[in-house]
C-alpha cells in the first residue's frame, strides 16, 4: 500500500535538514570517544590487538550506519495542519503516522538541547490526556516551532473540550 | 439531620479530621510493622516482632496525632484546602471543577471505629491525589456528596435532595466472585504449580531445595486471591444521580463513583473458562485512575468483577449509551495476519457504530474494547517492513492510560487507512454533538496558560 502514508491533504510539511546534521554529530562524536575509550580499556587489559582493531572498525561500522540512517530518518518526517487535527508521520522501515485533533490536545511542548539550539532547530510535543499519543515533531526550525507551538495552542482553544 | 447542620458542618472554616486519627495510624503502623517482620520469620527475628506492635504503635500514634493536630482542611464557594505538615506547612488547593472522582475507603482498622479516609482524585500526574483521613462515615459521606455537587457547578442548597441512596443495578455474589477466581487460568496455574511443586519435593526428597520455588508461588495464590476475592467482595453497583457508585471490600471496604461523562472506554473481558459459562468481567478507563492502580495495588479499574452478558451489556450501556457491543463487525483481520498471530488471528474484528468504536482480540481470554467515539484522544497508523510486505497495518486509537486498549492489528491496509480518518471525523463529529459544558473542563487547562 503506497497512499497508507500519504498525508490527508496537501503535501507533508518536512522537517530541517539540520535534524541530521545534529543526530551525525552526536552518532559521531558518542562514536569516536567510545572507540577511544574502548581501545584504551582493551589495551591495558593486554587484549591482543587484532581484537581493538576489531572494535574499532565495528564501531566505525555502526556510526556509518548511523550517518545514513539519520538521512532516511530526517527526510521521512512530515506534518500537516488540517483542518481540525495535526497529522504527523515518520519511520522508514517501521512508519507511523497519528493523527491528534486540535480539541484533545492538552498542552504543547517546545524543547531543544544545546547542539538543536546551535544548528536552530527545535522538537515540539504534543500531549493528549493518553501517553500513547507520543506525537512529537523534531528538527523543527526555531521560528516554525514557535509559530506551530502558537498556532496549536490557538486552536486548541478553540477546539477545545473536555476529557 | 436537618439540612441547615449539614451546610454548616460543611461550610464551616479550618475543620479538623477525627480526633481517633492519631490512634488508627499508630494501629496500621503496628500491623505494617508485624507484616515487615513476620515475613522474615527466623528465631532471632522473633523478638523484632514482638516489639514491632508496641513500636509501631507509640510511634505511629505519636506521629499521627502530631499530624492530626496540624491539619485542617476548608470548604468555601470555589475550592477546597487542606493545610498540613508539622515541620514544613504543605496546604493545597483543589479547585472543584478540577475534581475527578471521589472515593471512600474505610482501612480494617478505621473501619472497626466507624471512620473513613476521603480521597479526592484529580486529572494529572503523580500527587494527583489527596486524602483526607480519617473522618466519620456520615461525615465522609456528606463531603463527598458536596464535593461531586461542587464538581458539577451546582450549590450545596439543595444538599438535602442528594441521594446517598440511588438504585442498586447489581449485588454480585460474593460466592460467584470466589468461583469465579478459582475458575481463572492464573489461579489453575499457581495451583498446578503449586501442587506439581510439592509433588516433586516428596518424590525427590528434596523438600528444602523447591522451597524457593514454593514461596514465590505461595505469594502470588494468595496475592490473587486478596486482589480479586477479598477486595472485590460484596461488590455492589449502584446508579446515582452523579454516576455510578462501586461498593467493594472484605476486610477494607471502598466506595468509589465514577461519573458518567468521565468514562473513556470500556473492556469487556472474557478469561478462557469463563466463556463455558457466558462469565465476562467489566474493567474501565478513567483519566487519573491508572496512576492510582500503580501505587494502591488494586483493581481500582474494576467494573463488575463477573457477571451474566445480560448484566454487563446493561451496566455498558448506562455508561456509554448506544454503544457497539452488538454491532456486525465492518471488519475482521485478514487470512494473511495468520504469520503474526497463527490462531488468534481469527478472534480479531473492528465494529463501529453511531456512538462508538469497538476492537475485538484474544484467543485464550476474549477482549472487547469500547470507545465513546468522543473520547478518542488521537489515532494512529502503524507499518512495520512485513505488514508492508503483507499489505498489513495497524490501527490504534488512543485513550488514557488504562485497561482498554483499542487496536486494530494486522488488518488490511486500506481498511486501517480508511477507518483511521473515518475515526477522526467520528470523534470530530461526535464532540459536536456534545456540548462542552463549562464545568467539564477537568484537566482542559487553556493551552499555554497557568498550570
Amino acid at each position: 500500500m503506497d497512499d497508507l502514508f500519504n498525508p490527508p491533504a496537501g503535501a507533508w510539511q518536512r522537517v530541517s535538514p539540520q535534524l541530521a546534521s545534529v543526530r551525525r554529530i552526536v552518532i559521531v562524536a558518542t562514536a569516536v570517544v567510545g572507540a577511544f575509550a574502548g581501545a584504551a580499556l582493551l589495551l591495558l587489559l593486554d587484549v591482543p590487538k587484532p581484537y581493538v582493531i576489531g572494535l574499532v572498525v565495528g564501531v566505525a561500522v555502526a556510526a556509518a550506519w548511523g550517518w545514513t540512517w539519520a538521512g532516511s530518518n530526517q527526510r521521512s518526517w512530515g506534518y500537516v495542519e488540517n483542518d481540525d487535527s495535526l497529522v504527523v508521520t515518520s519511520g522508514v522501515m517501521f512508519k507511523r503516522l497519528v493523527a491528534v485533533p486540535y480539541g484533545r490536545m492538552q498542552f504543547v511542548d517546545v524543547s531543544a538541547g544545546p547542539i538543536d539550539r546551535a544548528f536552530g532547530i527545535a522538537t515540539v510535543t504534543l500531549h493528549t490526556a493518553s501517553t500513547e499519543t507520543a506525537a512529537d515533531i523534531p528538527g523543527l526550525r526555531a521560528a516554525e516551532a514557535t509559530r506551530l507551538r502558537n498556532r496549536l495552542t490557538e486552536l486548541g482553544e478553540s477546539h477545545g473540550a473536555g476529557v | 439531620m436537618a439540612p441547615e447542620s449539614e451546610v454548616q458542618v460543611a461550610e464551616a472554616l479550618g475543620q479538623r479530621t477525627h480526633p481517633a486519627t492519631g490512634l488508627i495510624q499508630g494501629a496500621l503502623w503496628a500491623v505494617a510493622g508485624v507484616a515487615a517482620t513476620a515475613s522474615s520469620i527466623g528465631s532471632r527475628d522473633v523478638i523484632w516482632s514482638a516489639l514491632a506492635v508496641p513500636l509501631g504503635l507509640v510511634l505511629g500514634m505519636g506521629v499521627g496525632f502530631l499530624q492530626w493536630g496540624f491539619t485542617r482542611y476548608v470548604i468555601d464557594g470555589t475550592e477546597l484546602r487542606i493545610t498540613s505538615g508539622v515541620l514544613s506547612k504543605n496546604s493545597r488547593r483543589i479547585p472543584y471543577e478540577r475534581l475527578q472522582s471521589v472515593d471512600i475507603t474505610e482501612p480494617l482498622v478505621a473501619r472497626v471505629f466507624g471512620l473513613a479516609e476521603l480521597r479526592i482524585e484529580m486529572a494529572g500526574g503523580d500527587k494527583s491525589r489527596t486524602s483526607l483521613k480519617f473522618l466519620k462515615l456520615s461525615d465522609a459521606q456528606e463531603l463527598r456528596s458536596l464535593l461531586l455537587l461542587r464538581a458539577h457547578g451546582e450549590d450545596p442548597q439543595s444538599l438535602d435532595a442528594l441521594d446517598h441512596t440511588g438504585t442498586v443495578l447489581a449485588a454480585v455474589p460474593s460466592e460467584r466472585i470466589a468461583i469465579g477466581t478459582l475458575l481463572s487460568l492464573d489461579f489453575l496455574f499457581a495451583v498446578i504449580g503449586a501442587v506439581a511443586l510439592v509433588v516433586i519435593g516428596v518424590w525427590f526428597d528434596r523438600f528444602l531445595a523447591i522451597l524457593g520455588g514454593l514461596i514465590p508461588t505461595a505469594f502470588w495464590l494468595v496475592q490473587i486471591v486478596s486482589k480479586r476475592v477479598v477486595a472485590q467482595w460484596g461488590f455492589t453497583l449502584t446508579r446515582t444521580s452523579r454516576g455510578l457508585r462501586i461498593e467493594r471490600g472484605l476486610l477494607s471496604r471502598t466506595s468509589q463513583t465514577v461519573p458518567f461523562d468521565r468514562v473513556q472506554g470500556i473492556a469487556v473481558e472474557e478469561p478462557f473458562v469463563w466463556r463455558f459459562f457466558g462469565w465476562m468481567r467489566l474493567e474501565v478507563d478513567v483519566a487519573g485512575y491508572a496512576a492510582q492502580d500503580d501505587e494502591g495495588g488494586e483493581s481500582i479499574s474494576t467494573l463488575l468483577p463477573i457477571s451474566d452478558p445480560r448484566l454487563a451489556l446493561q451496566v455498558i450501556d448506562e455508561l456509554i449509551p448506544g454503544n457497539a457491543f452488538n454491532t456486525e463487525p465492518l471488519a475482521y483481520a485478514p487470512r494473511r495476519s495468520a504469520w503474526f498471530a497463527p490462531v488468534g488471528w481469527r478472534y480479531r474484528a473492528l465494529a463501529v457504530n453511531d456512538a462508538s468504536l469497538l476492537t475485538r482480540a484474544g484467543w485464550i481470554q476474549h477482549t472487547r474494547n469500547i470507545v465513546p467515539h468522543q473520547k478518542t484522544q488521537s489515532v494512529a497508523i502503524s507499518q512495520g517492513p512485513l505488514q508492508r510486505w503483507l499489505g498489513l497495518a495497524t490501527l490504534d486509537v488512543h485513550t488514557p492510560k488504562g485497561p482498554v486498549d483499542a487496536e486494530a492489528r494486522n488488518f488490511y491496509a486500506a481498511v486501517v487507512r480508511r477507518e483511521a480518518f473515518a475515526q477522526l471525523d467520528r470523534a470530530h463529529a461526535a464532540r459536536q454533538r456534545t456540548p462542552v459544558i463549562p464545568h467539564d473542563s477537568e484537566t482542559n487547562t487553556p493551552l499555554g496558560g497557568p498550570r
